[in-house]
């Protein structure tokens, strides 16, 4: 049999990917310690309860704000509507844990709420009148301003690709501004609203910065302190296949719900231009408000209160490395973009030349990478190396391999790309999509080969799709925490791992100026993707 | 040593692991013919250019071009390695690079050995495609795109070129011209051609040779003329439509009867013995309009088709039968009037079936 150097590579690829399914799989096995009799008759059911309410608040507020938001700026024109269409994406450049301080720090005694009203009215007990956002409801809100993006970013595509021939039936058959948005412009919009939910709802039973931070006790947590405070780590893999088994359960009843329902037209070369309607008086005023208020609370407040903090210590500025935390982020970013674009891009193209069944099923487990947390990924990598090590590495006489993957940037970039592959192989993917397989058959046919019509045909056809990923890939690095911490080299920071060892340590005005930096990176990079985020504009 | 310059032999034409056309084997005899492929959606016509392309592989038969193995069970020569050029009926076109562009990587790709270098700009004026150059993929229409992949594929100069319903989507008003042009083109630089389509004047026009494909089967592979006169089966009658079939009894060696038309004379192509029962085919030019006539027929509809009128006439024995008659004859029908047809009926050939 010939050999077929795309399709061993991508196999090669899926196969390791899919390493932390398995081994978190396979915690069945394996004994545990008394950790789960401990947490049984102690806060098991409490983690399980406070995800489960994680969960439900993140995603009812998100999905307010997001379609919400989506709504007022696909489909009407108010003053500002231009500029809130990108500035509202600009709230990921927060993740949830600097939100989460910046939350803290402004309401708690003595914050900068208490300030701002000692400036404006003089001395006075103003604390037992500010609220307070701890606990499980700092929580919500945290995580909801920051990742409300995803189902704003989706739901908008949706509502600009909708047809107007819909909304005019709506309109035909006398229906209600309000009823057609309900009967028709949702239920179309569906599947992107889903979509962008399900990111949510993976992100937020991921979520550990944030978490931690409030307190709260989650199954993330409970899998945290199997491994810190136990050193069970069987046991922690078993919890994560627990939360595994309840994100793909979410995914296979919306699939289910949806029976056979079809939510788009192939309208080939029917596709009316969508005209805003446009606001005036009142409801202009509220239009504005609701998005200035979101972009305002999401975005503005978080990055005030941390450029309020640099500016008040100064001090805090000067004492961080701030060009080696830089150096140290760009390091990794541009590693494990390459890395990450290299063998999604090999793994795509196998995936198109060699069209095998089996390929095609394990590049879809694979990319599942992106739904586990990356505290059990990072576990699950450990456990794996650590089993490795001891069953195959030991028995061949050769010197242990932990060190070179446990807290060494080979290990943290490895993680990386199984946590962040399906962004890769996803980005590229739809980039594929939208290229003929008769494109690929002409290259052949005009005398090129497979390796040449990948060089010279896809990759200058696909630059666009592989700088948009790359962007990608650096701005979930540059806010990434729990995998950082928990394999970085000793030394080895970030300005996401430096702001959470301050904030851990109580010393929020020093987290201040390593978020600051983290937000106008990310803002930064955001900016540069907002023109293919926002490419459907048919505006 | 074969004396084609293409040969295809005992080929079953596989895709996606489903046999499509079974048992397939024809030639192309002479450098620079051109041979069509006839056949209804779905049968298998572009697996068998994507076969002989080499995109997809064969368990049984051979491909010969210029002699040389392409395909068989045991080999299969890549792609790139056979010298032969496909235009896809889909875009095709690399969506990245403009027009321009993607013929020029054509005319770059394959240096023909030996051959005498193609001008795009000639081919490129030829396709009336000068206006689209600078556009790219996207920003044209689908008719325009079909011609400019049909340009990328000439300016290879392939020693054969495969095009898959080259002119499907260009404008009626455009397609005659391009035909003449393409024939002339593909006759001028010798480029051996297979030419698959659905519209079977488009394959009578340019073909030297046509085949037929239905139900599975290579069902006749012949010139144009005899596949219009002599279709081998009822089934090459019905698909090519352009006559009907009806019931008839041999009289002798150049005669037959209907109950209808009565006697009907002319030279067989197949012989059938005296008495035997047979389906005669009768196609629109083969009756004479002739008002004198005491043979007449109820017009059931009459269709306006340019140069000719084609009236179906209702027999008494409720068949219905075409006749074309020219556009400017006299005394036009309508729905319902009498027809007369000349008798008696002489046919130049007489093609019947069992």
């Amino acid at each position: 049999m010939k050999f077929n150097f795309w399709y061993i590579s991508s196999l090669a690829i899926s196969l390791t990917i899919i390493i932390p399914i398995f081994t978190v799989f396979t915690s069945f096995f394996e004994d545990t310690s008394n950790y789960f009799e401990i947490l049984k008759q102690t806060f098991f059911l409490e983690y399980i309860f406070n995800s489960l309410i994680l969960l439900i608040g993140v995603i009812f507020l998100t999905f307010f704000l997001g379609v919400g938001s989506a709504y007022i700026v696909s489909f009407y024109h108010f003053p500002g509507s231009n500029f809130f269409k990108w500035a509202l994406i600009l709230s990921f450049a927060v993740p949830p844990y600097i939100y989460a301080y910046s939350l803290f720090a402004f309401f708690e005694n003595y914050g900068t709420a208490f300030t701002i009203l000692k400036f404006l009215f003089g001395e006075g007990n103003y604390n037992k009148h500010i609220p307070k956002f701890s606990g499980m409801f700092g929580l919500i809100l945290s995580i909801s301003f920051s990742l409300y993006v995803y189902v704003y970013l989706l739901a908008r595509s949706s509502f600009l690709y909708q047809s107007q021939n819909l909304i005019e039936l709506g309109k035909n058959l006398g229906f209600s501004k309000f009823r057609s948005f309900y009967t028709i412009i949702l239920p179309a919009a569906r599947p992107a609203i889903v979509a962008g939910l399900s990111l949510v709802a993976m992100e937020t039973l991921a979520e550990f910065g944030a978490v931690d931070f409030f307190s709260v006790n989650t199954l993330t947590t409970g899998i945290y302190n199997a491994w810190i405070t136990f050193d069970d780590l069987a046991f922690a893999n078993r919890i994560s296949f627990f939360l595994l088994l309840f994100i793909f359960l979410l995914f296979i009843t919306e699939n289910l719900s949806r029976k056979k329902a079809r939510y788009h037209l192939e309208a080939k070369g029917g596709f009316k231009k969508k005209e805003k309607i446009k606001l005036n008086g009142l409801k202009s005023f509220f239009a504005f408000s609701f998005c200035f208020i979101l972009f305002f609370l999401s975005f503005l407040f978080p990055l005030s209160q941390m450029l309020y903090w640099t500016i008040k210590f100064p001090e805090n500025f000067f004492d961080l490395e701030i060009i080696n935390l830089f150096l140290n982020t760009l390091y990794l970013v541009s590693l494990s973009s390459l890395v990450l674009i290299f063998f999604a891009l090999i793994s795509n193209y196998g995936n198109r030349v060699s069209n095998k069944k089996i390929l095609n099923i394990l590049s879809t487990l694979s990319i599942s990478g992106y739904a586990i947390p990356g505290v059990i990924l990072a576990i699950a990598f450990i456990t794996f190396i650590a089993w490795f090590d001891e069953n195959f590495v030991k028995s061949f006489g050769v010197v242990s391999i932990k060190k070179l993957f446990i807290g060494s940037i080979l290990g943290l970039v490895t993680v990386y790309f199984i946590r962040f592959y399906s962004l890769a192989f996803n980005g590229i993917k739809s980039g594929y999509e939208k290229m003929n397989i008769c494109v690929d058959e002409s290259a052949y046919l005009l005398g090129y080969s497979k390796s040449k019509t990948f060089l010279n045909i896809h990759i200058p056809y696909l630059r666009n799709s592989l700088l948009f990923v790359v962007i990608l890939i650096s701005l979930e690095i540059i806010r990434e925490l729990p995998i950082t911490l928990i394999l970085r080299p000793f030394n080895f920071e970030t300005f996401a791992t430096t702001a959470y060892i301050s904030a851990s340590e109580d010393l929020l005005e020093a987290a201040a100026v390593p978020s600051l930096c983290l937000i106008v990176i990310a803002s930064f990079f955001i900016l540069l993707t907002s023109k293919y985020i926002l490419r459907v504009d048919n505006e | 040593m074969s004396k084609n310059y293409l040969e295809v032999k005992n080929v079953n034409f596989r895709v996606g692991g489903k046999t499509k056309v079974k048992n397939v084997s024809f030639s192309i005899k002479n450098k620079g013919d051109i041979i069509c492929l006839l056949g209804p959606s779905g049968v298998g016509k572009t697996t068998i250019l994507r076969t002989i392309a080499g995109l997809e592989k064969i368990e049984s038969g051979t491909i010969k071009l210029k002699d040389k193995l392409l395909s068989s069970a045991q080999d299969h020569v890549e792609p790139e390695y056979r010298s032969i050029s496909l235009s896809f009926q889909e875009n095709s076109l690399f969506p990245h690079y403009t027009v321009e562009k993607n013929i020029y990587l054509g005319a770059e790709a394959k240096k023909p050995n030996g051959k005498k270098k193609l001008n795009p700009k000639k081919i490129i004026k030829l396709l009336n495609i000068e206006k689209i150059l600078s556009k790219y993929p996207h920003q044209i229409s689908a008719g325009e795109a079909q011609r400019a992949a049909l340009a990328r594929s000439l300016v290879t100069q392939p020693d054969l070129l495969l095009l898959d319903e080259p002119l499907s989507n260009v404008d009626q008003s455009f397609k005659e011209e391009i035909q003449v042009q393409l024939k002339k083109i593909l006759k001028d630089l010798k480029i051996t051609t297979i030419v698959v389509t659905h519209d079977s004047y488009e394959a009578f026009y340019l073909g030297n040779k046509c085949g037929i494909i239905l139900g599975e089967k290579l069902k006749q592979f012949d010139d144009p003329y005899n596949v219009y006169h002599f279709p081998n089966s009822i089934e090459v009658v019905n698909f090519l439509n352009r006559g009907i079939l009806i019931p008839a009894k041999v009289t002798g060696n150049n005669s037959l009867e209907n109950d209808d038309l009565g006697l009907i004379t002319g030279n067989f192509i197949k012989h059938y013995p005296t008495g035997s029962k047979v389906q005669l085919l009768l196609q629109p030019e083969d009756l004479e309009h002739d008002d004198d006539s005491n043979l007449k027929l109820e017009v059931v509809d009459r269709k306006f088709r340019g140069t000719n009128f084609i009236y179906t006439l209702k027999t008494t024995s409720k068949l219905l039968i075409p006749v074309a008659v020219h556009t400017h004859h006299k005394e036009q029908h309508e729905v319902d009037d009498k027809f007369g047809i000349k008798r008696p009926i002489h046919l130049e050939h007489i093609v019947c079936f069992l």
